[in-house]
């Protein structure tokens, strides 16, 4: 009975151990690198867009009409966040 | 006296000087001054909810299409049919996109369509933008089910002139959804999840959406996750389920319910001077096994209701050349493959091959002439009405699409 629960205590100390580490790295992988981090607005433009379709020019629609389209890309493409809020401020110049 | 001339004019001298360093100093300022209020201006308007957050873009496309359908059935002479159309409902599409957003918050996106023969809808919907990561969306919007539907569909994406056959399913529906992106180091991830009415199963073992008025009180759950493994982004993949009900309330097909299942993979990168552009998606969709209505006898029949359907495409473009000409050339191949269950009303093994060749007009205005042949192999009942035979047919599309 003892051995048992020793055991049964090993295993769920192992499986909290491992499921705090997973957490860990999950948490800490959702943070960006450095080197995403760095990247411009015109970088994350000329990598995503083209995912899907042509690089827009910015030319296309003013700065107002960017923050809109930036939204709507971002439901179809499901950019993140920052992504979105660099490549719209590019645009927009 | 000279030295008194000198000392005034070495003293007026560093006056001027010294108010036109002070002056630059205060324009540069006021410079940076009247940016940062620009700046602020423009965070301020980009808050308020109004009229000037409206917007209309779309797409058009309109084209031309020569087909030749050549019939073999199991015996008898094959029967040929040539049509020459200038708009049918695949080589003609006006639709306006209307998009609204209240502040930086809430979208509103609807895109009315016409075909040439009826105006439908092609999505209607409400997005909030909840958190980082976060879009809650509700309404009638496409379901996240591979790539093809929800990013590729349109005429001035789509490589090639035509739809792959059997990518309609699951389409478009009513209800609710979240979806977003994460960075995952120097990798992304992203989610797309909905609820909705979810799909309704024919007499004949076909699916079909349910539309807005639901036809049981199941609903159906679709989810894609995706992975981009690259840090540049270039490459993609994804995995789709979907799970449901899709029995009429009180039909003989009360437990009848549908499972389905996609695999997508999306490459983009420059190998300099070519762009190459790789796109697949693969879906399996089964419905489990129930009696079927005979249209010839009305006897009880049933068949291993599974199909699948599969397409690659690649495209190249030399968008490195200095050349204008070449550089807005682009050249696509597309493979489709369709089966559709076997001793079923509709079953058949379908398979396409389609060649284009497109010139870019613009980045979202394209010219596209592109070549299709396709051969089918009916497997369905004989017992059931079914006509076995083989058709082929060989396409060719000139056709012009844009996003304006």
């Amino acid at each position: 009975m003892n051995m048992k629960t020793t055991r049964i205590k090993k295993t769920t100390w192992v499986a909290v151990a491992s499921l705090g580490i997973l957490i860990a790295v999950v948490l800490n992988g959702c943070m960006e690198s450095k080197m995403v981090a760095a990247k411009s607005g015109a970088q994350l433009w000329a990598e995503n867009c083209q995912r899907c379709h042509n690089t827009p020019s910015p030319a296309s629609f003013s700065h107002d009409q960017w923050v809109t389209v930036g939204m709507h890309m971002q439901t179809r493409a499901q950019l993140t966040d920052k992504e979105r809020q660099k490549i719209v401020a590019f645009l927009s110049q | 006296m000279k030295t008194a001339k000198k000392a005034l004019s070495v003293a007026i001298f560093a006056c001027l000087f010294t108010a036109n360093i002070a002056r630059a100093q205060q324009t540069a300022a006021d410079s940076a001054l009247m940016d940062r209020v620009t700046a602020l201006e423009q965070q301020v308007a980009d808050q308020k909810p109004g009229e000037s957050h409206f917007m209309v873009v779309g797409l058009a496309t309109f084209g031309f299409v020569s087909t030749k359908t050549t019939f073999n059935p199991l015996t008898g002479a094959p029967q040929v049919v040539k049509t020459n159309s200038l708009a049918d409902a695949d080589r003609y599409e006006l639709s306006p996109m209307l998009l609204w957003r209240h502040d930086n918050k809430f979208l509103v996106e609807f895109e009315p369509s016409f075909d040439g023969t009826s105006v439908g809808v092609n999505w209607a919907n409400v997005s909030y933008f909840a958190a980082p990561g976060l879009v809650i969306h509700g309404g009638y919007f496409v379901l996240p089910f591979g790539i093809y539907s929800k990013r590729l569909a349109a005429g001035w994406i789509d490589k090639v002139a035509s739809d792959p056959v059997g990518f309609d399913l699951p389409g478009t529906d009513f209800g609710i959804g979240v979806s977003g992106g994460y960075p995952l180091g120097s990798m992304k991830w992203s989610y797309d999840v909905s609820l909705t009415n979810g799909l309704q199963l024919l007499p004949d073992g076909e699916l079909q959406n349910a539309g807005v008025v639901d036809n049981n009180t199941n609903k159906t759950i679709t989810g894609r996750l995706a992975l981009l493994p690259l840090s540049n982004s270039s490459l993609e993949i994804g995995v789709s389920a979907l799970f449901g009900g899709v029995a009429d309330a009180g039909s003989s097909f009360s437990n009848a319910n549908t499972n389905m299942y996609a695999a997508d993979l999306s490459f983009v990168h420059t190998f300099n001077p070519f762009l190459i552009n790789i796109k697949g998606q693969y879906n399996w969709m089964n419905v489990n096994r129930q009696n079927y209505i005979s249209p010839v006898d009305s006897s009880a029949y049933s068949f291993n209701n599974r199909s699948t359907s599969a397409f690659g495409q690649i495209s190249v473009r030399p968008v490195g050349v200095d050349n204008k000409f070449l550089k807005n050339v682009e050249l696509a191949y597309r493979y489709i493959s369709y089966n559709t269950p076997a001793n079923s009303t509709w079953g058949s093994n379908y398979s396409e091959n389609n060649i284009g060749l497109d010139y870019w007009l613009s980045w979202r205005t394209v010219l596209k002439l592109t070549y299709g042949k396709t051969h089918s192999v009916s497997n369905s009942s004989t017992a059931l009405g079914g006509m076995p035979g083989i058709t082929d047919t060989n396409n060719i599309y000139l056709q012009f699409s844009m996003e304006f």
